[in-house]
């Protein structure tokens, strides 16, 4: 069997490496001077450079060529055996699979040892970030202070996960997401010297799908390289990427801006049939529309990328939407390229979002009346925005009002200081608190990504009122109280308040019986005045009818 | 038997690469298969391990005996992974158990092939101990992952594989191949290709299980019922349904379909429907609803899909579907 592109390919010396220039010469100094560090944190995204970068450290401290400046040399025995895989004193370990605390021991164990044939033992630790806690803990003595002979690198696309006492025991480098051009400029060498032809337009597009990872790319042109005798063309990369045609794309933008239902389902009906992957489509028109975005807001960046013969029809296209429809386009598809997975019908996601686009904005959602059980407050999934005029006027009203530091973020920090919130006049406080209620929402996704479950527990409860630059969240039952109460995810709520207000509050969780609610409850049915027939209550009416409830006579 | 030799329907740029592959005897080390359910990914990821191991003259030959093993599912050097079925997740044990063997020189032949179906379900720590394998496994390993997409699986593992993915076939070809190969007759045929979306599985499926187009058209029945009666029906229907999620799953897909049908007439698309035997029902439907309505049916089916299979209360789920969303035609 061949070996892959990427791993045939991967680079043997320093100036092999593409991109990460920071990090190369950071480590070329080091060694020259011969001052490496006993710890390295190799952190970046896949396909930077992280395992290689790895490798090569361990032949250089440990190649035999005189002159520093010459390591890694590739002819030496060292080196060799590196390349060949077959150094006993580099050890490399699969983190992902050797998780546990017993793993570290033993590693922990052997590390005594000298190297049998090399100056250093070289221990290279990839997916670090899956180890477990206690697995870290164990290694955190030995990675202080190695003994003489022994350098430890971890490697990992998750820094994040990783124990801050493991990261300060570290010199850590971050690797980057490699440029285009440096991809292009690659993959063209690799083509030159396996003899495969390719147009370079190929490439760019090949460059494009692989976002800034080497290995990405470099499998791509293997695969395709694989597939065709012939020359690899923009046809076949796009054939294999499920790419549809820039027409197409063109095209449906057409016909948004037309509004034009029947046309659109046609050109992606016609696209997906020849083959274009409908996510892969969705995104290539949510990055039309992105540039046309931006062509509309005056920017001449994205003309760069457009063929001088088609600037012309690009912008009349731009001038045809609206900034604020064109936004509102891309997130519709945006998301159809992200949603739907595993969806039993893949263009779905596409057609509907596309639907949706093309719908004119200005009509009510959808009302479920006249053809729709009319409960009171039908449930809406998707609460439309401006769907509580009333409310947002409000806030907007509460925010013009509110501390100047806000608007300007630029502002010296001084000037958010807490003395000057003091001096507000009292006013403001019930202000803040209907600013809160109205960007209660925003609170409860701000909380999300750091923790799930209390985003669920906030659901719960509800802004109550505002104390001096306390906020008071009220809940209906003692756990949900004291699960928020607590200091980890008070601390949550209040950085993220901060942010979406620019203020800093704190966070106080008290209970509130139920029912007792800050906003009053939308009018319903109000109760009857003198208690009439009880048939005619028009709750009873609706349990009749909806639901089949049997009337009682309760006389009888 | 069509054109590549290798029996399977369509797919040819997939099967070409592999057969290319092979030929060249420059075989990726892992490769990862995508497309949706019963699209014929582990059809193909099967046929490449009978070629890697078949012994005959004709890759694959059928005869020979590694054929034969692979057949029976017997093959020793031929691993074949699913998520476990007591939690539905592919676990960090069965990978680690599935390294193991890898580890060891074929028994047979020159390759060791794993498939692990279901790559989506495996969690987090069983994806990640894969990495290591995945990027440089034994020289004469070859593994294949399954998924439904390649964007629900860590990134780490799809770049180390080659992604091969599958889309759905054109309804043409899924009619000719049940007529040609299956002898299903042409008016059936045609049906059948239309429902499948693009699955031959499926499709296949539906021709050696006969109740299964009737369920379905029994569901859609039971929709159109629906559309008509009042809460009461409605609460009852749901607190049915719910008593078997894997069920209730397959009738959502069903009216999505449904629905989607009736947002592409509403919006005046020419495309094939999914349900074409119901034409002149869909066209009512789509001249009273009109797109907006028939699109947000369509969401709120695939939401309420998408709640049962993240383990919401599956009666409040389907309840909000029927009782909220769905309209009420007289």
């Amino acid at each position: 069997m061949v070996q892959a592109l990427y791993r045939r390919w991967r680079p043997q010396t320093f100036e092999q490496m593409v991109g990460q220039e920071h990090v190369v010469r950071t480590l070329r100094n080091a060694l020259a001077s011969g001052r490496t560090h006993h710890a390295y944190l190799f952190a970046g995204p896949r396909g930077t450079g992280k395992t290689t970068t790895a490798r090569l450290l361990a032949k250089a401290v440990n190649c035999l060529a005189e002159e520093p400046g010459d390591r890694p040399c590739n002819a030496c025995a060292i080196c060799r055996a590196v390349n060949e895989g077959q150094l006993i004193d580099l050890i490399e370990i699969d983190g992902a699979s050797n998780t546990g605390v017993d793993d570290v021991r033993e590693l922990r164990e052997r590390v005594g040892y000298r190297p049998n044939e090399a100056r250093y033992k070289v221990y290279v630790i990839d997916e670090v970030h899956m180890l477990s806690t206690n697995a870290f803990n164990a290694l955190l003595k030995t990675l202080e202070e190695p003994p003489p002979h022994v350098i430890f690198v971890l490697a990992t696309t998750e820094p994040q996960k990783i124990l801050p006492t493991i990261l300060s025991r570290c010199q850590r480098f971050d690797f980057r997401r490699i440029a285009l051009n440096d991809i292009v400029a690659r993959l063209e060498y690799l083509a030159e010297q396996e003899g495969i032809d390719v147009q370079s337009e190929a490439l760019t597009l090949i460059a494009r799908q692989a976002t800034g990872s080497l290995r990405d790319a470099e499998s791509l042109l293997d695969q395709l390289a694989a597939y065709t005798d012939g020359g690899i063309t923009v046809e076949v990369v796009r054939a294999a990427l499920g790419t549809g045609d820039e027409e197409a794309v063109a095209a449906l933008a057409d016909s948004l801006a037309d509004r034009d239902m029947a046309r659109g389902l046609t050109i992606i009906n016609e696209a997906v049939d020849q083959g274009a992957d409908p996510r892969q489509f969705a995104r290539q028109v949510a990055e039309h529309l992105r540039a046309l975005l931006l062509t509309r807001l005056g920017s001449d960046a994205t003309l760069l990328h457009v063929v001088n013969s088609q600037r012309e029809v690009f912008q009349a296209q731009a001038a045809r939407f609206s900034p604020h429809q064109l936004a509102r386009l891309v997130r519709l598809f945006t998301q159809a390229a992200v949603e739907g997975k595993a969806a039993w019908q893949p263009q779905l996601p596409l057609e509907l979002a596309f639907v949706e686009a093309a719908l004119p904005d200005a009509e009510p959602p959808p009302s479920p009346a006249g053809t729709g059980p009319s409960l009171p407050a039908p449930a809406q999934r998707r609460p439309a925005p401006g769907q509580h005029p009333a409310r947002q006027a409000r806030a907007a009203a509460a925010r013009t009002p509110s501390p100047p530091q806000r608007a300007q973020p630029g502002e010296p920090a001084v000037h958010a200081g807490r003395p000057e919130e003091a001096e507000l006049p009292p006013a403001s406080a019930p202000l803040l608190l209907e600013e809160i209620q109205a960007r209660w929402a925003d609170l409860l996704s701000a909380v999300r990504p750091f923790n799930l479950s209390l985003e669920a527990l906030l659901r719960s409860g509800q802004p109550v009122g505002v104390e001096g630059d306390t906020l008071l969240i009220g809940f209906m039952h003692d756990f949900h109280k004291s699960k928020v109460q607590d200091a980890s995810s008070r601390r949550i709520v209040e950085q993220a308040l901060g942010k979406l207000l620019g203020q800093s509050l704190s966070v106080r969780c008290v209970m509130i019986r139920p029912g007792q609610q800050q906003e009053p409850a939308p009018p319903r049915q109000s109760p009857p005045a003198a208690a009439p027939s009880a048939a005619e209550d028009p709750l009873v009416q609706a349990a009749v009818q909806k639901l089949g409830a049997q009337p009682i006579d309760p006389s009888r | 038997m069509n054109e590549t030799g290798w029996d399977i329907v369509g797919h040819e740029w997939a099967v070409g690469l592999l057969q290319r592959a092979v030929a060249r005897d420059e075989l990726f080390h892992a490769y990862l298969f995508t497309g949706p359910p019963g699209v014929g990914k582990s059809t193909l990821a099967l046929t490449l391990a009978r070629v890697l191991f078949c012994a005959g003259e004709s890759r694959p030959c059928g005869n020979c005996q590694p054929c034969r093993l692979v057949a029976s599912g017997n093959h020793p050097d031929l691993h074949f992974l699913s998520p476990e079925s007591r939690s539905g997740q592919m676990t960090i044990g069965q990978i680690r158990d599935l390294q193991r063997q890898l580890a060891l020189t074929p028994n047979m032949g020159r390759r060791r092939v794993a498939i692990l179906e279901g790559f989506e379900r495996a969690n987090p720590s069983a994806a990640n101990a894969l990495l290591k394998t995945l990027e440089e496994p034994p020289p004469y390993a070859v593994l294949i992952l399954l998924s439904p997409d390649s964007d629900v699986l860590l990134p780490t593992v799809v770049s180390r594989c080659q992604v091969i993915s599958l889309r759905p076939l054109p309804a043409s070809l899924i009619r000719r191949a049940l007529e040609e190969r299956h002898g299903v007759d042409p008016e059936r045929a045609r049906l059948l290709a239309h429902l499948s979306g693009g699955r031959m599985g499926w499709a296949v499926r539906a021709v050696q299980d006969s109740t299964l187009l009737q369920r379905r058209q029994r569901r859609l029945e039971e929709l159109s019922a629906l559309l008509q009666a009042p809460l009461v029906e409605r609460f009852r229907y749901a607190a049915q349904m719910a008593r078997d999620t894997e069920l209730a799953g397959e009738v959502l897909d069903v009216w999505a379909s449904w629905w989607r049908d009736v947002m592409l007439l509403a919006g005046g698309a020419k495309g094939p429907l999914t349900n074409p035997d119901r034409g002149e029902e869909l066209e009512k439907l789509a001249a009273r609803l009109g797109p907006r309505a028939a699109s947000a049916l369509v969401d709120a089916t695939q939401a309420a899909g998408e709640c049962l299979r993240r383990n919401v209360n599956p009666r409040l789920a389907l309840e909000v579907l029927l009782a909220f969303d769905l309209p009420r035609i007289s």
